[in-house]
């Protein structure tokens, strides 16, 4: 096996750790975490293409730099939605957002 | 000519458009000018159409204005068809309607729907015209609705009556029975013969089988049946007569019902090549004429004399046809429009004098107060028994007589009695309504005059031809002017000579007319409390009669019941239990289903992300497949 | 390759900080555990581009991911309350059904991303320069840088609103 197609599992596993942190973790603020897990795996695997591809390796690095720019703006947003939920409910546990239930 | 064929019905058509549209705003009380005017002109094209054809009874004129229907092997179109037959309906048509366009403006005054009054009659002429003018039978067949239409509209006319309006859906639906047998019957003519166009199918008889020749002759008879009024299609001719006098006597005794004799007539070469249909024509015939006559005998509404004793009349006729006398029943047709037009005209002016009452139980004594048509009905009654030299006579026992000499003895014997009887009661109307004393109440006693000439001059004009047409078109019997004049029409029909046989039997029919004359008298002017007793006598046989032997009851238990108690439970089971509760169902089985589908929607974005992800992996797994 | 011959060394131990750090994100009870781990998760994934000869990205990682998330997200967490204690549920009704499906869903990717034919070239480690990405990012990709910068823009606005008290009386 490739070089490459480690860096591939490993993005892999990292992805689907932190798709059971968004799934299954009741905190939202964990749940936020484990979300920026997965951005990281998807880079991870973007920059082993850029690294091992040349005909994609300036490019592969730039979409990583908008993927971590777009990961930072979006974690900002989340988390003032949190808090102004938190706010007006006292609690950061997912599943205590129900209203759409039914 | 051909313009002066299409102005006949165009004229009345342009009639009823203008009255309507404008009558009731602009032409107010003079609303009658336009269509009285119109069915004058529409008069005298025909009598010149009339003189026309008289002057060459070969002459044929067929004219196919322009196409109407074509569709795949259909062809029709508005054509018109002028032959002896045409000509003498035109003559009867033309006439009566424009004397009862002239009775009416004497009749309807004052009335609120006046205008409408005239717009109708106008359209009658129109589609009537185009009944008898027609040269194909799909056309007459549009013409035969729209007579049927006037019909109704014109029995319903006064409209906020409730029997009135009651009386014109009965006349339609009825007449709707009959007019589906003709359509059948239409039908059937088109698949045998490929052509609805009187000259197509008249060439082509003998190539058709004789069962499609019954066929279509019985389907068509049945809508003569209907328009017509024979048993067992009668009922609604009686109710109808809820509509004004005029109606009664241009539509329900002179023209309309004769659509159907005329449709009968029109149709000889289908019917002379099927013998068995002449004798369901000829049976039909005779019974409704003996069963009408009995019932004449002890109605007691005026009216409805006359009205019953157009059916009888109208069931002599077709005796005639179905016994092969053609020429014989369209002279009837001919002389018998005018008597009892004239009778009805007159019956009219009697209602009128005696301030709205027709039961003659309250009349009497009317013969000082109302001369002229106290006279000019005594010819019309004269005429209708068939008393010599009245136009009856020349025609009714002429097709008595030919009942026997053409060996149709129980035939005759039936026509015999039916002429007795109807000597009694035509003559009981004579004697109750204008003989002996008057018996109602003073104030209507003091209201009794003679009708104003605009309704006394047509009496007198529908007199003259009531009395003389006999002697002038069936001189000789047999031989007389009219059967040459028919001869191309009916082709088959051999004139036969006058001999001692025919003279004798013209006797006898004269007699027993002469004998229902007498009876009438006895039991009405000589013994007038007689009838009385013998009603008390035979309670059940004076019931039957007064009561149209139940037929209305009949229909109302075997057909009117079952139909509506049909349409109930149509609503209670189908309509509320298996189509509502289909659309309910379907309702209720969506709801369940959302039901079921609802515990996914949690409302969690964490399950929903789980739902996501699910979908993500299927999909890889199908693409997976796919490709590999 | 940066490390030569022991570049599979090099790769297992950052593989293992990486995952490690990311199962204490996941699996942690206390929150502020959940964020020291994912910072040092961070810091992995730093290295892990920096061995895939990516020193700015490796630097950008660190800055961005370490030096400003992390930040924003320590500060969202003094900001709420985390409940806690011996009967609080940490994992919520559907882990239990989730986990095997992720399981089967990284098995899956793994596979598939191994088995495909992507690479033609061999394993050169091809490094573009400083000065070659600017002229990419100013010439050809300038539209989407310029995006970025707008979305940025909009997500500073939004985050402000969104998070502002409402003392209106």
């Amino acid at each position: 096996m490739n070089a490459v197609e480690w860096y591939f599992v490993l993005a892999a596993l990292l992805f689907c750790i932190g798709a059971y942190g968004v799934l299954a973790r009741r905190n939202l603020i964990i749940v936020v975490m484990s979300l920026e897990l997965m951005l990281n795996a998807v880079n991870l695997a973007l920059v082993a293409v850029a690294n091992f591809v040349p005909a994609a390796a300036g490019r592969g690095t730039l979409f990583v730099l908008f993927v971590i720019t777009i990961a930072a703006a979006e974690v900002t947003v989340g988390l003032a939605i949190v808090i102004a939920n938190y706010r007006n409910r006292r609690t950061v546990q997912a599943d205590e957002y129900h209203e759409m239930k039914g | 000519m051909k313009l002066i064929v299409a102005l006949i019905p165009l004229l009345p058509f342009a009639g009823f458009v203008i009255t309507l549209l404008l009558g009731k705003w602009v032409l107010g009380k003079r609303a009658d000018v336009i269509p009285v005017l119109m069915a004058t002109a529409s008069w005298v094209l025909s009598m010149y159409v009339f003189v026309r054809v008289v002057a060459d009874p070969e002459y044929v004129f067929d004219w196919n204005a322009f196409t109407w229907i074509s569709s795949g092997a259909l062809e029709t179109t508005w054509g018109f068809y002028i032959d002896p037959l045409a000509a003498i309906m035109l003559l009867v048509v033309g006439t009566i309607g424009m004397v009862v366009h002239y009775y009416s403006i004497g009749y309807m005054k004052g009335d609120e729907g006046y205008y409408r009054f005239f717009a109708y009659l106008n359209l009658f002429m129109f589609a009537m015209f185009v009944l008898v003018m027609a040269n194909n039978y799909l056309l007459m067949f549009l013409a035969w609705e729209g007579v049927g239409l006037c019909s109704y509209l014109l029995i319903g006319f006064w409209f906020r009556k409730k029997s009135a309006s009651q009386a014109g859906k009965k006349a339609f639906l009825v007449n709707r029975v009959g007019d589906f047998g003709f359509m059948l019957g239409m039908l059937l003519m088109f698949l045998t013969f490929g052509s609805l166009q009187f000259t197509e199918v008249f060439a082509d008889v003998g190539a058709a089988g004789p069962a499609a020749l019954l066929g279509i002759c019985l389907l068509l008879f049945t809508g003569a049946v209907g328009k017509s009024a024979q048993f067992p299609l009668h009922v609604w001719l009686p109710d109808a007569m809820e509509g004004p006098t005029p109606v009664s006597a241009l539509i329900h005794a002179a023209t309309m019902v004769n659509a159907g004799v005329y449709m009968v007539a029109r149709s000889y070469p289908l019917y002379i090549d099927s013998h068995s249909a002449m004798y369901v024509v000829m049976g039909v015939g005779t019974f409704t004429a003996i069963y009408a006559a009995l019932i004449a005998l002890t109605q007691n509404d005026i009216k409805r004399v006359i009205a019953y004793s157009t059916v009888s009349s109208l069931g002599f006729m077709f005796m005639a046809l179905g016994s092969g006398a053609w020429v014989a029943g369209v002279f009837y047709l001919l002389t018998h429009g005018f008597f009892k037009g004239l009778l009805f005209l007159g019956s009219g002016s009697v209602i009128h004098a005696m301030s709205g009452q027709q039961d003659m139980r309250f009349m009497g004594g009317l013969r000082r107060k109302l001369p002229v048509t106290y006279w000019t009905m005594m010819i019309g009654a004269l005429a209708m028994v068939g008393i010599f030299p009245f136009a009856g006579f020349w025609a009714k026992d002429e097709i008595i007589g030919f009942e026997f000499t053409h060996h149709l003895y129980y035939i005759w014997v039936v026509g015999l009695i039916t002429a007795f009887i109807t000597g009694i009661y035509m003559f009981r109307l004579m004697f109750m309504t204008f003989h002996g004393e008057n018996r109602s109440s003073p104030e209507v006693q003091a209201h009794i005059h003679e009708s104003r000439p605009i309704m006394t001059v047509p009496l007198i004009i529908l007199a003259i031809p009531a009395a003389l047409a006999g002697v002038l078109a069936g001189w000789p019997p047999e031989s007389g002017w009219i059967h040459r004049f028919l001869h191309p029409v009916f082709f088959d029909i051999e004139s036969e000579p006058f001999g001692i046989v025919a003279f004798i039997l013209l006797l006898v029919s004269l007699v027993i007319g002469a004998a229902g004359i007498a009876a009438a008298w006895y039991l009405y002017l000589q013994r007038p409390e007689l009838p009385g007793r013998l009603a008390a006598r035979f309670p059940r046989a004076y019931g039957a009669s007064l009561n149209k032997f139940y037929m209305d009851e009949i229909y109302e238990a075997a057909v009117i019941r079952p139909v509506i108690g049909f349409a109930g439970w149509l609503w209670t089971f189908v309509d509320t239990r298996v189509i509502d509760g289909a659309v309910n169902g379907l309702a209720w089985l969506w709801g369940r289903f959302g039901r079921l589908l609802r515990p996914l929607q949690t409302g969690r974005a964490q399950s929903y992300a789980l739902g996501i992800l699910v979908g993500v992996v299927v999909l890889i797994v199908i693409f997976r497949i796919v490709e590999g | 390759m940066p490390g030569g011959d022991f570049h599979p060394v090099y790769f297992s131990i950052v593989a293992a900080w990486i995952l490690v750090a990311g199962v204490g994100v996941v699996a942690s009870r206390s929150v502020v555990r959940a964020a020291v781990s994912m910072v040092l998760c961070f810091l992995g994934v730093a290295f892990a581009f920096a061995l895939m000869n990516s020193a700015l990205l490796a630097i950008v990682q660190i800055l961005i991911y370490v030096g400003a998330i992390s930040v924003v997200i320590i500060f969202g967490i003094m900001l709420t309350e985390t409940p806690a204690g011996p009967r609080h549920q940490f994992f919520n009704r559907q882990s239990v059904i989730a986990a095997p499906i992720v399981v089967a869903t990284a098995v899956l990717v793994a596979v598939i991303l191994v088995s495909g034919d992507l690479l033609t070239a061999g394993e050169t480690a091809v490094n573009p320069g400083l000065r070659q990405l600017s002229s990419l990012l100013f010439n050809r990709y300038v539209l989407p840088f310029e995006l970025v910068s707008l979305v940025l823009l909009a997500a500073m606005i939004g985050a402000i609103v969104l998070a502002r008290r409402e003392d209106r009386q």
